[in-house]
């Protein structure tokens, strides 16, 4: 039974010996060890037995000393099965077609996992990240990098402050921070509010302290507005003062526009070429040729291939180009002060908090110099102009 | 001399019941029916077809006659002969 076993594994041949001293040449194998088994004879010249394919080159010299001629009749074994099932059109096909699939699906993204999100947000997060395309069976290489999903997709969702994308082999993972609801605010300190610019104060809320000013006067800035100071001198209290005063105040901005400016703008003309990146080298695999359009900006995007965890040494390249087109813009000179109205008015509301509001505007001065316009125009505003400080009490 | 080891050989054999074919190089041969003969002690493959296959002993020759033999093992000492088995018989080697 041992003996089958290792027949088998290690592979054997039947070959038929041909020579009038046949006999001899069983001997000598006995002599020399070589192990051969089911001697049969076939005729009187010919004898048929196995021997094992490691032992095929030992019987060479015994051959030629006992002057006979082998002929190989059949090959058995493991070995011989593996390599005719190796070497089989149909066995080739289906192992290459194999490898072929797991390559194919080592690049294709199988699971989202989202981290730090409740029910609600992570729903809403598989939705928006649906829409950007990474959804289950789609080619990594098609979507866009971690960075950019991670941009568009904090863009989009307001629930959530920052989103972390990383991408390990074919999982998607989200690591998600949840804007707070704001939170009770905790026990004030004892202060006052101030005024942070000279303003003319248009309107108070006062929640808790005591106004020092009343509307329409003027305040410069550190003027005490509502203190935080209640009750009669002697039974004063301190408290944390709180509320709203909203004053008018002014802004002085200064806008220079050119007359005449070129720039880029895109045509909305696109050519897109796919290539394989092996190394250093590119292989076009679609979008040949040059784009019908002359200029153009490309924005080329890279992702490596892979096999199961292995990261491979090609890499999938798509390339926009992107068709442009330059814009010489020229203004009038009413439209070039239109124009200055915007950029400055843009400037003021940068500069103000949100709830600002402009009141009035009014152009001071403009002139031209050097094919450009510059203004100098006056904003009023009205805005909040409270500041806290708190109230340090010596003992 | 050697006459008188043989003598030795075999009167040790008597007395010490020692097995007969380790201390005289005697073929010892196991029968399967017709089927096996299974020969210890041989010398090496004389004649080998498939009517008949011719043994080399220490003393003489081993005919077996037959049909459709097929040495299944052959090793330094042993063989197992395989087939239909009709006829065993020893082939003295003539005195000197």
């Amino acid at each position: 039974m041992k003996e089958y076993i290792r027949e088998l594994f290690s592979g054997y041949v039947r070959i038929k010996v041909i020579g009038s001293y046949t006999e001899l040449f069983i001997n000598r194998c006995i002599e020399y060890k070589i192990p051969i088994w089911d001697i049969a004879r076939l005729d009187h010249e010919t004898i048929i037995l196995s021997l094992y394919i490691s032992d095929v080159r030992r019987i060479r010299p015994h051959l030629k000393r006992t002057r006979c001629k082998v002929r190989i009749h059949e090959r058995k074994g493991f070995p011989f099965i593996l390599k005719r099932v190796i070497y089989s059109r149909g066995f080739l096909t289906g192992a290459i077609s194999c490898l072929l699939l797991l390559f194919i699906l080592s690049n294709m993204v199988w699971s989202i996992t989202v981290n730090g999100a409740t029910p609600e947000v992570e729903h809403k997060l598989k939705q928006a990240a649906v829409e950007l395309g990474v959804t289950r069976g789609k080619f990594i290489f098609q979507l866009p990098s971690n960075q950019e999903l991670q941009r568009q997709i904090t863009e989009k969702m307001e629930e959530i402050t920052w989103v972390g994308v990383k991408r390990s082999g074919t999982t998607y993972h989200f690591e998600v921070v949840q804007k707070q609801l704001p939170e009770k605010q905790p026990a004030l300190n004892p202060r006052h509010i101030v005024a942070k610019k000279k303003a003319i104060v248009t309107k108070m809320y006062v929640e808790e302290g005591q106004a020092q000013v009343e509307e329409n006067t003027y305040v410069k800035p550190g003027q005490l507005l509502i203190s935080g100071f209640i009750g009669k001198k002697e039974k004063s209290e301190l408290v944390p003062a709180k509320g709203e005063v909203f004053g008018r105040t002014w802004y002085v901005s200064n806008v220079s526009i050119p007359l005449k400016s070129t720039f880029i703008t895109n045509t909305g003309e696109r050519k897109t070429s796919y290539a394989i990146g092996v190394s250093r080298f590119h292989i076009p695999i679609w979008g040949f040729g040059k784009p019908e359009f002359s200029e153009y900006e490309t924005v080329e995007h890279e992702t490596n291939l892979r096999f199961l965890k292995w990261e491979l040494p090609f890499s999938f390249q798509s390339k926009k180009m992107l068709g442009t087109e330059e814009v010489t813009r020229t203004y009038s000179k009413s439209e070039a002060l239109d124009a200055a109205r915007s950029v400055a008015r843009k400037d003021i509301e940068d500069k103000t908090s949100d709830e600002a509001e402009i009141n009035k505007e009014k152009i001071l001065h403009h002139e031209e110099e050097n094919g450009k316009v510059n203004v100098k125009i006056h904003f009023e505003v009205i805005e909040e102009i409270g500041k806290n400080i708190p109230i340090i009490q010596g003992d | 001399m050697a006459k008188w080891k043989h003598n030795l050989k075999t009167w040790l054999t008597r007395r010490l019941e020692l097995p007969a074919d380790a201390v005289m190089d005697l073929p010892r041969i196991t029968m399967v029916g017709q089927l096996h003969i299974y020969i210890e002690n041989h010398q090496g493959v004389l004649k080998f077809s498939n009517e008949e296959v011719r043994l080399l002993l220490k003393q003489g020759q081993l005919l077996i006659k037959g049909k459709d033999f097929m040495l299944k093992t052959i090793l330094p000492e042993e063989i197992l002969l395989e087939g239909k088995i009709e006829h065993v018989s020893y082939l003295e080697r003539p005195e000197n």
